[in-house]
């Protein structure tokens, strides 16, 4: 019997870029760099930008525990990001709960229902369970635009933009920063749990070979669905904040394929699978495409959509596995522990 | 009760030009095992093409068959040529983005030549046909027979030919198919052109009764995925029988339920497809579970 | 002593092809069954029903005494029963350890103890090198190996080895067979699919022989090679029956 390896000490279990399942200093130093980012006020032109990017960043996280870890790669989460937003919206205006506790029962709402479309695509895979998700959105957004006594209909929904702290109306942007940035962090947090537990190596087993993890004891229609109901859940709160920082709910944007589109695309140009791919990935694309937006929006309308849709394609053929897997590329072969 | 027969004769009528355009779809879906989420996109340039062909030439949009459909043949082959090829040796998410990019891509090009004005041909019949108390626009009727003749074609094509014994060989296995000696990258090139061309046939049929406009092609890819899923992947008669069921659908629900809701009773059908019947009417056993190439 | 596994009138038909024909035979704790029959047999999806892969079309199944027929393959799992793969289903992206600590979840709650039962079960199969690479790497040989892995991880009552013998060299054949006569004197029960007839031959205590989906011989194996029904199956195709 071959003697068990000594376990390395904890500074030197911190690699030096991304791996699975260790933090990285490549990671830790993002991340402080957003914390200074905040804590230091830098940068007050582009606040609007760095509150998306952070809170696309946690979208992107939370759709990753899907679509990443579990493999199920789902169109529809704007369904999830507008029950969030439209569940505590509609508490605070019309029965007055603080969106403080609506952010939460907007999750609950939201991991019901991606409990319930794991159930609906349970013996689907691949394309079919791609279309069942964008069906299962448009069902959703339909009903968002037509139920106008409860949602507003197509005029959507406004919040007073009264500052109240009590309710999740914050004064400045870089509170607003911070508050999304809690939230990038705590969705990180979560990813980097799952990694290293029980539950996270099922996801992996039923998206690298669902036989196989059956075989192995695993149920894998119950892990679907705590994966979906997790994700939906993360992403459902992202819709609290999104409509606390805009405070206007507009149901052709807010549950449309375009956002759920995404949700996905940053992961995937991120690196999927990966704690720190969908972070890369909107921190790359959030600012490219308002850019993109601002400069070239007006020149000729829909050039900048031709230039990123034309990136994006390249991307994909290029660099299948996002920035994470190029990144991972560049790692010397470790010696092996 | 004359009310419901008009109805249900202008779903059928409908639904076989839904058919005609979902039956590319269908192939591309059962012989690449690949979603073109750029199939509205590939409608909506072949309908600017017959409408231009149209104006240009002054002649009847159903002319243009004879330049959009080589036409959209070959753009078919080149977008797989430079695109979907390479995608598809990757994880299957790139051939999920690479389309979906693409679709975004050919909309906003559209936009930027064609702005977003609608374009029209002007009726080609003077007024509806009537049989029996029923009207039906001459349009309409056309499209149906185009449709059932294109079926019927294909199905001799893909019966009687090699070519099509090919293309069956491959949607049921493909790595048999390649060990007998099928050239299947070669055919993956043939049916994603040749899908293409159908599209561009449906939208011969389809400019004289819809505009046309840079996201039209959202419009009716829901309604051809809805109609390949009800058929079952890679089946053409299920194409057909999927775009009836469609487009009864659409003309009773219009009628009856505010037509907002018509979109959502498709999306409601799809999803009850998906529960209970994921591999179509008429699906190979098995399929939805297949996923993608595998 | 009641058998650990029984098969009672089994049958599975598929369309018009009856795979499985009324198929009978009993497993005691502690046996090495060898299941053996000419391609087509029908071993694949008997063995299959008795995973819980698919229900029998008829007939019942008997684990330790409780009807498990049509009882799904993750519930057979944790029933006790572990299962190979034909052709190896490993997890692409994670490493030879994570394979085994999916399977060894079942038995440890943590991850510090699942990887620990992980180490020693790689370590039992000579696969300690290749804890740390990704399976995607592996050899087809070293696949095996690693489905064996995965399954003794589940420390199960029952395992169903499924031609875990294919494709491996003769040196790779002979540790194989060690690892798996060893099973027994572990409290492990073995059923045994194999194509790679002297291996079993020597180390079964007991066999069964299928053809077209209906047992057609049971006993040691020197009493089955004998039986000229099992030649006769066999006759045409290249075996070493000794």
């Amino acid at each position: 019997m071959t003697a068990m390896p000594a376990k390395p000490g904890l500074l030197q279990q911190i690699s030096g870029l991304p791996q699975r399942g260790h933090m990285s200093w490549f990671e830790i130093i993002l991340l402080a760099i957003c914390v200074a980012w905040v804590a230091f006020g830098i940068a007050p032109t582009f606040q609007d930008v760095v509150v998306l990017s952070f809170l696309f960043a946690g979208l992107a996280l939370a759709w990753n525990i899907a679509g990443g870890c579990a493999g199920l790669i789902s169109f529809g989460h704007a369904a999830f990001f507008g029950i969030g937003a439209y569940t505590s919206t509609i508490l605070f205006l019309n029965y007055n709960v603080t969106p403080w506790i609506g952010i939460f029962v907007g999750a609950v709402a939201a991991a019901v229902a991606g409990a319930v479309l794991s159930l609906i695509c349970a013996r689907l895979k691949g394309p079919f369970f791609i279309l069942s998700s964008l069906a299962f959105a448009e069902v959703a957004r339909i009903i968002a635009l037509n139920w106008s006594s409860v949602t507003g209909g197509a005029e959507g929904l406004s919040i007073p933009p009264v500052p109240d702290l009590a309710n999740m109306v914050l004064g400045s942007k870089t509170a607003y920063e911070a508050l999304t940035l809690v939230y990038l962090l705590a969705a990180y947090a979560m990813t980097r749990w799952l990694e290293a537990s029980r539950f996270g190596f099922y996801l992996f087993a039923i998206r690298d070979n669902d036989e196989a993890a059956a075989a192995a004891g695993i149920n894998p229609l119950m892990v679907r669905s705590a994966a979906m109901a997790l994700s939906a859940a993360l992403t459902g709160m992202g819709g609290t904040l999104f409509a606390q920082y805009f405070l206007y709910l507009d149901p052709t944007y807010v549950i449309s394929p375009e956002l759920s589109f995404q949700f996905a695309l940053l992961p995937a140009v991120g690196g999927l699978g990966t704690a720190v791919g969908p972070i890369l990935g909107s921190f790359l694309i959030t600012p490219l495409s308002e850019l993109l937006r601002a400069n070239l929006g007006n020149a000729a309308a829909g050039l900048h959509l031709v230039i990123y849709s034309a990136g994006l394609i390249v991307v994909m053929l290029y660099f299948p596995s996002g920035i994470a897997g190029a990144l991972e590329k560049l790692k010397p072969r470790r010696p092996q522990r | 009760m004359n009310t419901i027969f008009q109805l249900v004769i202008s779903g059928l009528l409908i639904g076989s030009v839904y058919a005609l355009m979902s039956i590319g779809l269908t192939l591309i879906f059962g012989v690449l095992r690949v979603v073109n989420f750029a199939h509205g996109e590939f409608l909506m340039i072949a309908m600017y093409g017959v409408w231009a062909f149209s104006r240009l030439l002054g002649l009847n949009p159903y002319f243009a068959a004879i330049a959009v459909v080589p036409a959209m043949f070959l753009f078919g082959a080149l977008v797989y040529r430079i695109v979907i090829g390479a995608a598809l040796a990757k994880p299957h998410l790139v051939v999920v983005f690479a389309t979906m990019g693409l679709s975004i891509f050919l909309q906003n090009v559209a936009l930027m030549a064609m702005t977003a004005d609608l374009r029209d041909v002007p009726p080609i019949f003077a007024r509806s046909i009537s049989i029996g108390g029923i009207f039906i626009k001459g349009e309409l009727l056309l499209g149906f027979i185009v449709t059932l003749l294109c079926t019927v074609i294909l199905q001799w094509v893909i019966k009687h030919t090699f070519l099509g014994k090919a293309i069956r060989a491959t949607v049921q296995d493909g790595e048999a198919a390649k060990l007998m000696g099928i050239a299947v990258p070669r055919i993956f090139l043939i049916t994603f052109a040749a899908g293409s061309a159908l599209v561009g046939l449906a939208a011969c049929v389809m400019v004289p009764l819809f505009s046309v406009f840079p996201t039209v092609g959202l419009n009716f890819v829901l309604i051809a995925f809805v109609i390949v899923v009800l058929g079952g992947m890679g089946s053409i008669e299920g194409a057909l029988l999927g775009g009836f069921c469609v487009g009864v659908v659409q003309s009773v629900s219009a009628y009856y339920v505010a037509p907002a809701f018509g979109q959502l009773f498709f999306f409601l059908l799809f999803l009850l497809v998906m529960i209970f019947r994921p591999n179509g009417l008429f699906g190979q056993k098995g399929a939805a579970t297949l996923g993608m190439n595998e | 002593m009641t058998a650990l596994l029984e098969v009672q009138n089994v049958s599975r038909t598929f369309g018009a092809t009856r795979a499985v024909d009324n198929v009978s035979f009993a497993v005691q704790p502690g046996e090495l069954l060898g299941l053996i029959g000419p391609n087509g047999a029908g071993k694949s999806t008997l063995f299959n029903l008795i995973a819980g892969v698919m229900p029998p079309s008829g007939g019942q199944i008997i684990l330790d005494g409780t009807k498990v027929t049509g009882r799904k393959s993750y519930k057979m799992a944790r029933a006790g029963v572990a299962r190979t793969f034909q052709i190896p289903k490993p997890y692409r992206q994670l490493s030879v350890i994570e394979n085994v600590m999916i399977s060894a979840f079942l038995r440890e709650r943590s991850v510090t103890a699942a990887r620990d039962l992980a180490d020693v079960t790689l370590s039992d199969l000579g696969l300690a090198p290749y804890r740390d690479r990704p399976a995607s790497e592996l050899t087809v040989g070293l696949l095996k190996r690693l489905e064996v892995a995965r399954a003794l991880a589940m420390q199960p009552k029952l395992v169903l080895f499924d031609e875990i013998m294919a494709g491996l060299t003769p040196t790779e054949v002979g540790a194989m067979t060690e690892i798996v006569a060893s099973l027994p004197a572990r409290g492990i029960t073995v059923i045994w699919v194999e194509h790679v007839l002297y291996a079993i031959m020597k180390t079964a205590t007991r066999m069964v022989v299928i053809n077209r989906g209906s047992v057609i011989a049971e006993g040691t194996p020197a009493e089955v090679a004998r039986d000229p029904l099992v030649v006769k199956a066999y006759l045409g195709e290249e075996m070493q029956l000794a």
